[in-house]
């Protein structure tokens, strides 16, 4: 499969200050990708080299086929969408004129504006204006305009902070229909819920490298300790750790009917950032 | 360049521009001021009335317009939106600017046409007109980025519009014809052209070209220092 991202030794510093450090992956074309990370870990910065706001102190980036040197390019920026901490909308315009604008700038047929705010719940607001909505319905707003013009990559930083959990779902189903229609999502998140849910594979970002990378499923088993929770019928909780020993006894409670309820352990995906880390994914 | 971005977002600005009290006044400034000079009495007003017309119209509307528009547009963050689209930079200042050009030309034709005058259909001071309009026009987006903040621009346009706009003023502090300030001021765009139509000479057309040189590479500064996080 081709990528759709390609970035290897990847390095941006600030006069003497170093975000990202020797940072190297890859996305692979109709892959949701999640770069997850505390706040200052250089997810943004990331996001802003890949898609031309910031220029990388040293490494190589391509995106789309597109080397960074020509980011700035009318066709490269046809193929992808934004929604990052810089993305704003036009408070004295309607939802519907917002839109519009951005339709008409990317080339694409005005009727894909219901069918957007229908994909982000908005349907029923086109008319409003802007500066009365809410923080949520903005941000859903703001998602519409990154993907009014259905872009072949799209950069979503944090796409469902300040929803409410409802909407949470609502956005979620509509970016797996965007997937499948072969939209590749790289997306940054605190939510390891939306992580897991979501994404094909997962980065761990930290003090600017790359801790781990996988499939989240996979991530969580590497670092399960393996374990087995075990409830019997008479309540009794115990933990059972994984060998041969061990089975035998699971098997003979199985056998007595003594056992109400066996877990394996399996971490969050928060749980192995906090394992390879020591710090929580907040 | 592409027509369709162009008119996007001259649609957009224009939409904006009409919900905007502050920007919708400002063309009816010379309009009031031609409206007083008018009246003072009988006969052809001086060269130099004219052109605080002239002056306040590109000050007030061009500069001050594009000024708040391109400051709202920074601050808000809604110009990363617009780099980020396929819009190029061309695209997006030459919709903007068409929004602030068609204010202006309402307010400076209707200015013109109650003072009566006829002083500036010929070919230069045509040219001038054009050119200055540029200047005012380029000051605007440079300062408006520069600026980062709409309240900001309130402390800038007062400069602007004393020192480019209403520069003929300087006679009236009687500083003297030696003083420096007088002779730098000879220099500036509205002096050129007052000075144009006196000798007829293309050498003050080209001065204001200098100035719009200037005012080009300053807003040119500016803009790429708002392209990118860099």
């Amino acid at each position: 499969m081709e990528n759709a991202i390609q970035v290897s030794g990847l390095r941006k510093a600030f006069d003497q200050q170093v975000a990202i450090e020797d940072v190297s992956f890859h996305v692979k074309k109709g892959e949701i990708f999640g770069l997850l990370g505390p706040s200052g870990s250089g997810k943004t910065t990331t996001i802003k080299i890949l898609t031309g706001e910031l220029e990388q102190t040293t490494g190589d980036v391509c995106v789309l086929d597109t080397d960074a040197s020509s980011f700035d390019s009318t066709q490269f920026k046809s193929k992808i969408g934004i929604l990052s901490d810089n993305s704003a909308l036009y408070e004295r315009l309607t939802v519907y004129d917002n839109l519009k604008l951005f339709c008409k700038l990317y080339g694409a047929p005005l009727e894909r504006i219901d069918v957007i705010l229908d994909d982000v719940n908005l349907k029923n607001d086109r008319n409003k204006v802007v500066s009365k909505l809410s923080k949520g319905m903005k941000q859903r707003i703001l998602l519409a305009k990154a993907l009014v013009h259905q872009p072949d990559l799209v950069f979503l930083d944090e796409p469902t902070s300040a929803l409410d959990p409802g909407n949470v779902i609502h956005i979620h189903r509509g970016l797996q229909k965007l997937n499948e229609a072969g939209t590749t999502i790289f997306l940054t998140t605190h939510d390891m819920e939306e992580a897991t849910k979501l994404c094909d594979r997962v980065a761990f970002l930290d003090n600017g490298t790359i801790q781990e990378l996988g499939n989240p499923d996979e991530l969580r088993f590497k670092y399960s300790s393996h374990d087995f929770h075990i409830e019997t019928t008479t309540n009794e909780k115990f933990v059972l750790g994984n060998d041969s020993k061990n089975a035998d006894q699971i098997r003979d409670l199985i056998a007595a009917g003594k056992v109400k309820s066996i877990q394996s352990d399996k971490p969050t995906l928060g749980d192995v950032f906090l394992k390879l880390t020591g710090k929580e994914l907040v | 360049m592409n027509t369709q971005r162009i008119g996007a977002i001259f649609e957009k600005d224009l939409k904006e521009f009409r919900k905007n009290m502050m920007l919708l006044m400002m063309p009816v400034i010379p309009i009031f001021l031609a409206f007083m000079y008018s009246r003072m009495g009988e006969g052809e007003l001086p060269i130099f009335l004219l052109y605080l017309i002239v002056g306040a119209t590109y000050s007030a509307v061009t500069t001050s317009g594009m000024m708040t528009m391109m400051a709202e547009e920074n601050e808000k963050k809604t110009l990363r939106g617009l780099i980020q689209s396929p819009a190029s930079l061309a695209d997006i200042l030459i919709g903007k600017s068409l929004v602030v050009g068609l204010f202006t030309l309402v307010s400076l034709i209707i200015s013109l046409a109650i003072l009566g005058n006829d002083t500036f259909l010929a070919v230069q001071p045509i040219i001038g007109l054009i050119l200055l309009f540029l200047f005012f026009l380029l000051l605007g987006i440079g300062i408006g980025l520069f600026t980062k903040s709409v309240a900001n621009t309130s402390a800038y346009i007062m400069p602007v519009m004393f020192l480019f706009g209403f520069t003929p003023m300087i006679e009236f502090l009687n500083l003297g014809e030696d003083s420096i300030a007088i002779k730098i001021a000879d220099y500036f765009p509205i002096m050129q052209m007052i000075d144009m139509h006196e000798t007829n000479s293309w050498t003050a057309i080209g001065i204001v070209a200098i100035w719009v040189i200037a005012a080009a590479i300053f807003t040119f500064i500016c803009l790429k220092k708002v392209s990118t996080d860099n």
